[in-house]
């Protein structure tokens, strides 16, 4: 069964998939080699995903072919894929909560670990034990799965991915979907060395929207724009400006953050200042923020950070301190409280707490309004269709209409009206933003940032939770670090007098 | 707080006595849970009670005619109780009935079929072994609450140590993971109603025991017990979270409630507020740790 | 006396109605009116309605009807509506949409509430119509011209009757328990108070304790073995509100092994009470006697369909009235072993035999 080296772990040619009134794959051509880290990026709608799904059969093309290990196959369903060796762990995580994770990394294919419906505690902590082993990671078999970090899920996820190379007797070909868009610096660390490893016996397709991340873990980059490949490189000596070009055709802007237009931060005005707040998960947080600045508060999972955004807002119990905005003490009980002194929340699950789903732009757009409040009079429905129009308008949100449901926009045109939500009572005084540009790509994130400028320059204070740490130096005025529920530090970063991701890292770990 | 309140309720024959109690609505609610851990519903314990306890009535010794299989009887009945959950079960996966509706409408055939066997003329049970399930008893509790404690620990195996149990667990979890996994989920769906409708079966056998007849409405008000009993228990009715135990748990609370209102004297007039009441309080007490960021609760 | 009951409660083995109606097809002997019916006796339709067969009670009901129709060579057809309003509704209408000359409906309403359109759409129709158990007090027959009659039993008398035979059978002195039946109907309520009328007049007698089991057999056995265990050997004798639940307290009592030391009482006469009356094991229970019920409804109706009697000659006290119910003790129990109906009973001349009192 030996398989030539030179042979591709798996090919792609001239893939195509049509959906009604769209063509999302229109001849791609990809090629993995046997042991290597192949990058995967392109803008959202470029066609990465529908390709995805076509190497782990949950999409059927409509014509091209794949092949794996030199040999064209028709992959039906997960299971098909999964026979011929090829995985993919979900940007969704894809584990059963409330099993064990021994029971998530067999499930399916538990083998001796069940015999005749009866489960064999001992073989499955075993048989896990195997694949965790492969990775080098030491989780508890038998723990279950809702209790482990994230990262700890993702280990998870990879080693039941690992175990298709039982099924297909061959190096497996890991499908890694948008890995590292929510893990911590020192996890998405943890994760490389991970990929790294894997390297060894697999081939790894990895996407990622950040491409600084794509060139660092990957042998060789793949681009796809609009449902075509556009080309590859060699990832080392690349830059991600190139990558960026190809992405979207043209050199991208180089001020990704609107550097320039950074607004004039009115220190003199103190817009939030917070003194001593405690709380289940962080002790003694001090804060200021002026009119016009913007404040990223960084730190690894479990430092604290979205407990201290939450609490700003009042959706998370404080035990003591105090929170003054523009110099009037206020007591946030409780959401509304915050709403009235001009708060607004950008929620981090933008799918569960940002919005409703079916409800359409326009409704989810004045929906602070007509819940809360913080609103003066009635607007009425002939007047607010105009607000909620302007601001589509002044947004750029592109949908068909103020009347579509939110859940059909794209990610960055929902995150877009998410925003607006708080800028359409124009008393908005402080913004808390908990990763707003969570799984955006490029272009909208770069959206994102231009309106977070416009907001800061017309006087609103800003406290970001960032993406990366290369989005919160580059978008903030001040960065605060926190560590174990505490601010441990607290760096200048300027237009022009940037610091480097490294030394903050140092204070965050 | 029922122990201070009333000497008796301490009383050995009073412990002895609720835990007699418990053992038909712990079977059920035994059934239930693994249908509750699916995520869904299962409104058919009432039908599928009756039906058996007819049969078991007509089957064994009795006033109606001259069968006197015994054992076999009973086993007639509990796998009737498994063919009612079986069809439950298909109507959700074939047709695509929602559960609710499904047990429902099977909770209705089942009281046509026990009418049927009705006929008229209550079947009255002079089988010796049966009757004596009720009256007879072993370490101080009757063979009825042996009967029970045996049902949770099968219960309890099922779910810790069967590919049944684990995937009842899984699909309440996240069943779409399932599919993903290459697992056919649709069996394993059908299977735990089967089991289900096996023990609504033998808990109408069990009534039958006690109230020495065959009756339709042997099985009327445990559907919404048995339900209370799990949710009051811990087990949600989302899917994925509870158990087994947790129900057994569940079950004990209700029935001490019961038994403790009568024990302390709490007027009749009263009792069915006070006891809502009591189980509202009980639920919210145990959701309390899922509530702290602002979840919604439908 | 009223009943309401909810339609969960199909235990209830308590509630029944009679209503007959006939239409004159054609002016016999020159009388025929609405009220005074002049029917072929072979053209008269008879119809019974119950909640459901399942109820022994119910259930002898629908017997007695069936064997008063053959008395007179017809059929009776049987209607059960599973003690849903809606459904018994529904049944009345499509009956009355039909051929209503020569109908005669003997119904048991569901609760008071629903008497009033069931007796209405019989009026406008012109069937005839009894009812039984349910009706509010302020509807009357005697305004209706093919609204026969109303019959139901006093629940006070038959809550006394037991309690007197249990004092009796505990020697007038000692405790006791009582199960309700669902506290908000008439029923349990009037044959509660009758209870409290017989404690008076017994001075002996103890009320331990009171509980509801609401009319159900299992309720009343569990309800009864956590009382037994609060009185332990206080308890004497346990009154019931109905057979089931007296039924109910024998297997608990048997289960904790004092079956045969405590006196049982109950209301309604089923089957399997009657029985236990028989051989010991129960002291007492009432009987209404559900077949004569059942053949009572239809035999008035046929009487006035025929024309053998007139609506408009009855006296007010047949219009609505209290049937004579009877204690069942163990020297007359063999006469209520076997239900059966005594023809004569349904012969036009003594169809008001029956009349305990009229109901005011």
């Amino acid at each position: 069964m030996s398989v030539p080296a030179s042979t591709p772990a798996l090919e792609v040619r001239g893939l195509v998939k049509h959906y009604p009134g769209v063509t999302a794959l229109d001849g791609v051509d990809l090629v993995v080699r046997q042991h290597e880290v192949l990058g995967l990026v392109g803008e959202n709608g470029a066609g990465k995903s529908t390709l995805l799904k076509a190497l782990v059969g949950l999409v059927v093309p409509d014509a091209g072919e794949i092949r794996v290990r030199g040999e064209a196959v028709k992959l039906r369903s997960v299971v098909d894929a999964a026979d011929h060796g090829i995985g993919m762990v979900f940007q969704e995580q894809s584990l059963v909560p409330n099993l064990t994770a021994a029971e998530n990394i067999l499930l399916g294919g538990e083998g001796p670990g069940v015999r005749r419906g009866v489960y064999r505690w001992d073989a499955m902590r075993r048989l896990a034990q195997e694949q965790l082993d492969k990775i080098g990671s030491n989780i508890d078999p038998l723990v279950r799965t809702d209790a482990l970090s994230f990262a700890d899920r993702q280990m998870v996820e990879i080693a039941k991915v690992l175990r298709i190379e039982q099924r297909s007797q061959h190096p497996p070909v890991i499908v890694l979907d948008e890995p590292t868009s929510v893990l911590e610096a020192k996890e998405i660390e943890t994760l490389f060395a991970q990929i790294r490893r894997l390297r060894e016996f697999a081939s790894v397709v990895f996407v990622s929207h950040r491409l600084d991340e794509v060139l660092e873990v990957c042998d060789r980059v793949a681009v796809l724009r609009n449902g075509q490949s556009v080309g590859e490189l060699a990832a080392a000596g690349a830059v991600p400006r190139e990558l960026h070009r190809m992405m979207i055709g043209s050199t991208g802007s180089d001020d990704h953050y609107h550097e320039n237009a950074a607004a004039v931060v009115e220190s003199e005005r103190p817009r939030l200042t917070v003194r001593g707040l405690s709380g289940t998960s962080f002790q003694d947080v001090d804060l200021d923020v002026a009119a016009g600045e913007i404040v990223a508060i960084v730190g690894v999972h479990g430092s604290g950070r979205e407990d201290v955004c939450r609490a700003l807002f009042g959706a998370e119990p404080v035990t003591a301190g105090e929170i003054r905005m523009d110099g009037k003490k206020i007591n946030i009980s409780g959401t509304r409280a915050a709403c009235a002194a001009g708060i607004g929340y950008v929620p981090a699950e933008r799918k569960t707490e940002g919005m409703v789903g079916p409800m359409s732009v326009a409704e989810n757009m004045t929906l602070a309004k007509q819940r809360s409040r913080c609103a003066g009079p009635f607007v009425a429905p002939g007047k607010q269709a105009a607000v909620v129009d302007r601001w589509i308008d002044r947004l750029c949100i592109r949908t068909p209409g103020r009347d579509t449901p939110i859940q059909r926009l794209s990610g960055g045109n929902q995150q877009k009206v998410v925003l607006a939500r708080w800028l359409v009572d124009g008393d908005i005084r402080l913004l808390l933003l908990d990763h707003p540009t969570r799984g955006l790509d490029i272009g909208a994130r770069s959206e994102v940032y231009r309106l977070m400028r416009e907001l800061a320059a017309s006087g609103v204070a800003t406290v970001l939770l960032a993406d990366s740490l290369e989005e919160a130096i580059g978008m903030a005025d001040r960065i605060l670090v926190m560590n174990d529920g505490r601010v441990v530090s607290e760096v200048a970063c300027p237009a022009g007098g940037k610091p480097s991701p490294l030394d903050l890292v140092k204070e965050m770990v | 707080m029922f122990a201070v309140l009333s000497p008796r309720f301490r009383s050995i024959e009073n412990v002895q006595n609720m835990v007699d109690a418990a053992a038909v609505l712990a079977v059920v609610t035994c059934g239930i849970t693994f249908v509750l851990l699916m995520g869904s519903i299962d409104l058919s314990a009432a039908g599928v009670m009756g039906a058996s306890a007819l049969t078991v009535s007509l089957l064994v010794a009795n006033n109606r005619n001259d069968n006197d299989l015994g054992l076999l009887g009973i086993g007639v009945a509990v796998l009737l109780g498994c063919a009612f959950g079986c069809l439950s079960g298909l109507a959700l996966v074939l047709l695509k009935v929602p559960s609710f509706m499904a047990t429902l409408g099977v909770s209705a055939a089942g009281l046509g079929v026990a009418t049927l066997m009705f006929a008229g003329v209550q079947p009255n049970v002079s089988d010796a072994m049966l009757k004596g399930w009720a009256i007879e008893r072993f370490l101080g509790l009757s063979y009825l609450t042996w009967i029970a404690a045996t049902c949770i620990l099968v219960g309890w195996l099922l779910q810790r140590y069967t590919r049944l149990g684990r995937y009842a667990f899984a699909i309440g979890g996240a069943e779409e993971v399932l599919a993903l996994s290459g697992v056919r989920v649709k069996p394993y769906k059908v299977a735990v109603f089967a089991v289900a409708g096996a023990f609504y079966g033998l808990a109408g056998v069990m009534v039958t025991s006690q109230l020495g007849a065959g009756l339709v409405q042997a099985g009327s008000g445990y559907d919404f017990s048995a339900i209370t009993a799990a949710v009051v228990g811990g087990t949600l009715l989302t899917g994925g979270r509870g158990g087994v135990l947790h129900s057994a748990v569940g079950v004990l609370l209700v029935v001490v409630l019961t038994n403790g209102l009568v024990q302390i004297g709490v007027s009749p007039y009263w009792q069915g507020g006070v006891e809502g009441l009591i189980v509202v309080a009980a639920v919210a007490a145990a959701v309390i740790p899922q509530r702290r960021r602002n979840q919604v609760v439908k | 006396m009223k009943i309401t009951t909810r339609p969960t409660v199909v235990l209830l083995s308590l509630s029944l109605a009679a209503a007959l109606t006939g239409c004159s097809e054609q002016a016999a002997g020159g009388g025929g009116s609405a009220d005074a019916g002049g029917c072929q006796p072979a053209d008269v339709k008879l119809v019974g309605q119950v909640r459901n067969e399942s109820n022994p009670y119910e259930a002898s009901w629908l017997t007695g009807g069936d064997e008063f129709a053959k008395t007179v060579g017809l059929t009776q057809q049987r209607l059960t509506y599973g003690g849903d309003s809606t459904k018994q509704q529904e049944q009345i209408s499509q009956l009355l949409a039909g051929d209503t000359k020569c109908l005669v409906m003997n119904v048991l309403p569901n609760g008071d509430s629903d008497t009033a359109p069931i007796v209405k759409g019989a009026d406008t129709a012109g069937a005839f119509l009894v009812t039984q158990w349910n009706k509010p007090a302020d509807l009357k027959p005697a305004d209706y011209k093919t609204w026969i009659s109303h019959i139901t039993y006093n629940g006070v008398e038959s809550g006394r009757q037991i309690g007197d035979a249990l004092a009796t059978a505990i020697g007038g002195q000692g405790g006791i328990i009582a199960l309700q039946g669902v506290l908000d109907t008439a029923a349990a309520k009037d044959r509660f108070a009758g209870l409290q009328e017989s404690l008076t007049k017994n001075p002996g007698v103890e009320l331990l304790d009171q509980q509801t089991a609401n009319f159900s057999r299992a309720e009343a056995r569990t309800v009864t073995q956590t009382l037994l265990t609060k009185h332990g050997d206080k308890v004497k004798g346990i009154w019931t509100a109905n057979d089931d639940m007296a039924l109910g307290a024998l297997e608990a009592l048997q289960q904790a092994g004092r079956a045969g030391q405590v006196a049982v009482v109950g209301i309604d006469a089923v089957p399997d009470a009657v029985k236990a009356v028989q051989d010991g094991s129960m002291t007492a229970t009432v009987s209404s006697d559900g077949t004569w019920q059942g053949g009572i409804g239809l035999a008035i109706g046929f009487c006035v369909a025929t024309g053998k009697l007139a609506v408009k000659d009855l006296p007010a006290a047949n219009r609505a009235f209290f049937a004579e119910q009877f204690l069942v003790t163990k020297e007359n129990a063999a006469d209520f072993a076997q239900p059966k109906t005594n023809p004569s009973d349904f012969e036009c001349g003594n169809v008001f035999k029956r009349v305990a009192g009229a109901l005011t």
